[in-house]
């Protein structure tokens, strides 16, 4: 057993203590029921194999009345002479979620509104916003913030974190981007080199830059600390709160110490963006979603997808339609459930093989090497 | 008229020999010359230049673009964007039945399929440098994978 195995058995140990689960008074519903039988190998009739994801069902206790809410992110807008198709589909996510009945009510975006930071690609995505006239809250993602170091962000969207109380449910919104090492001054990039290696999901030079820092963890415990231990509470994020898979910062690399702040918590769930796929994980109390994105679905990574994700299809790469979309979600008295909205369910597997992570058997990765070297290879030769 | 044939099988023997002795020698020759560590070095140098190469067009890089006079994205998307570590390529299982073309298809009419279709850029000549340098980088990603040829 190397190190590292060595420390994540510790670590799984050590979160998963026996008897510790998210929220002891949830309920198994039917289809958490046919999920985890699922996961277990039985058999539950391939007709449903992948089907779980499209629904999770989580009871939460002390909530006052039901209500939605919607979860739009990872638009990554171009401007418009550039890309068509990402506007087409965040338009159609926004109109479909103004249009929910009953109406959500509220709307959070999660962050990559823009591709390359661009203020023309931030106020695109405003604009397109702007068409949901509910209440609307938001946190940014790594493509919004290089470029200017979240100038044109904040002047849109206002500053993280943040947090309410609506319904019997706290709600959370913490930034998990702009605490990135600095890998640019030493370099002397240009901003638009600094926004280019951190729109790079499997660059190398901008490092761990995914974290929720000391001053944020502080923070989110003092916010908690008058908060009932097992009331509600949802706490939205950009990256997974949890380690699936570093290299491509489908994580927080604080993400221990998070844990160490929410582990008074019975009752808490983490809804993110970034990893533009189906996901499903719980750690300890913690319970984990992933949401889609509208633009394109990222492959599962090559290892530590949770045992717990039924995962998605792959994805067609010809219907741009395909292995994306947005999600409802609904909270309260006593149940929230997530919704995803893929706008081709019909292609959901039905056999193993046809699962976005069965199709990566026999793969074995090796990281990319040219932006190892510095000046950056190539444009120099 | 015998001794014409049998002088003449005879010659045609003792040219084939000839050819054949010359040929092996030569063969023998060339496999007797040991590989110096200059010349493996120089060999992985070739090869590491392809794959750096190829990750630069696979990500996306402009000055590398234009330096091999290939346009392989009009969306902005870059082949990394879908495929970080050239993951989801599987090179390891072509050549097979590729349901997108509806043909037999190599990693190559892959490449080609991927650079059109949903990058909307120009197909490239499946020879060109730039083809060689994808195909390279993204069977280096992937080195160690286990060959599965024909797998769905």
């Amino acid at each position: 057993m190397d190190d590292l195995q060595r420390i994540r058995s510790e670590m799984h140990r050590e979160l998963n203590r026996p008897g510790e689960r998210p929220a002891q008074s949830i309920g198994i519903t039917r289809r958490t029921f046919l999920h985890r039988s699922l996961t277990a190998g039985a058999a539950a009739g391939a007709a449903t194999y992948g089907w779980f994801p499209l629904i999770n069902t989580i009871d939460v206790a002390h909530a006052q009345q039901t209500f939605k809410f919607a979860w739009v992110s990872d638009t990554h807008l171009y401007p418009k002479n550039v890309n068509t198709r990402f506007v087409e589909k965040a338009t159609r996510a926004v109109k479909e979620a103004q249009a929910m009945s009953p109406a959500a009510d509220f709307l959070i975006f999660g962050g990559d509104l823009a591709q390359l930071g661009d203020p023309v690609e931030l106020d695109l995505g405003n604009d397109i916003l702007k068409e949901v006239k509910i209440k609307k809250v938001f946190i940014p993602g790594e493509h919004d913030w290089y470029l200017d170091m979240g100038k044109k962000w904040e002047s849109l969207f206002g500053k993280q974190p943040w947090t309410f109380d609506h319904k019997g449910v706290r709600f959370v919104g913490l930034d998990t981007v702009s605490r990135g090492p600095d890998y640019w001054t030493a370099k002397k990039m240009t901003p638009k080199q600094r926004m280019g290696h951190m729109a790079t999901l499997d660059g190398s030079v901008a490092g761990a830059w995914a974290g929720v820092g000391r001053d944020q963890l502080e923070w989110l415990n003092r916010t908690l600390s008058g908060w009932a231990k097992d009331k509600p509470v949802i706490i939205f994020t950009h990256n997974p709160l949890y380690e699936y898979y570093p290299p491509w910062n489908f994580w927080v690399r604080d993400w221990r110490e998070v844990h160490e702040v929410l582990r008074p918590y019975s009752n808490v769930t983490n809804v993110h963006g970034h990893t533009h796929q189906v996901l499903y994980n719980e750690i300890g109390k913690l319970r984990s979603i992933g949401m889609l994105a509208t633009s394109w679905p990222w492959p599962y990574a090559p290892e530590g997808v949770p045992v717990l994700t039924t995962p998605m299809v792959r994805a067609d790469p010809g219907d741009h339609f395909d292995g994306v979309g947005w999600a409802k979600l609904t909270a309260g008295g006593p149940k929230v459930e997530n919704e995803y909205v893929m706008w081709r369910k019909d292609i959901f597997a039905e056999a193993a093989v046809d699962s976005g992570t069965g199709d990566n058997v026999n793969q074995v990765l090796t990281p990319r090497i040219a932006d190892r070297e510095w000046p950056y290879y190539g444009a120099h030769k | 008229m015998n001794r014409t044939r049998y002088a003449l099988v005879a010659l045609i023997g003792a040219l084939a020999l000839v050819l054949v002795v010359a040929f092996e020698g030569e063969r023998a020759l060339a496999h007797k010359e040991k590989h110096t560590p200059a010349q493996l070095k120089a060999f992985e140098e070739v090869f590491m230049e392809q794959v750096k190469l190829g990750d630069l067009l696979f990500h996306g890089d402009e000055a590398t673009e234009k330096k091999l006079n290939v346009q392989l994205s009009k969306t902005g998307m870059a082949c990394a964007m879908c495929h970080p570590f050239a993951s989801d390529n599987h090179p390891h299982e072509f050549p097979k039945f590729q349901e997108q073309m509806n043909k037999f298809a190599t990693l190559r009419d892959m490449i080609n399929w991927c650079i059109e279709k949903p990058n909307e850029g120009v197909k490239i000549d499946p020879d060109s440098d730039a083809m060689k340098a994808l195909e390279t980088y993204i069977i280096w990603s992937n080195k160690g994978s286990k060959l599965d040829a024909g797998r769905h």
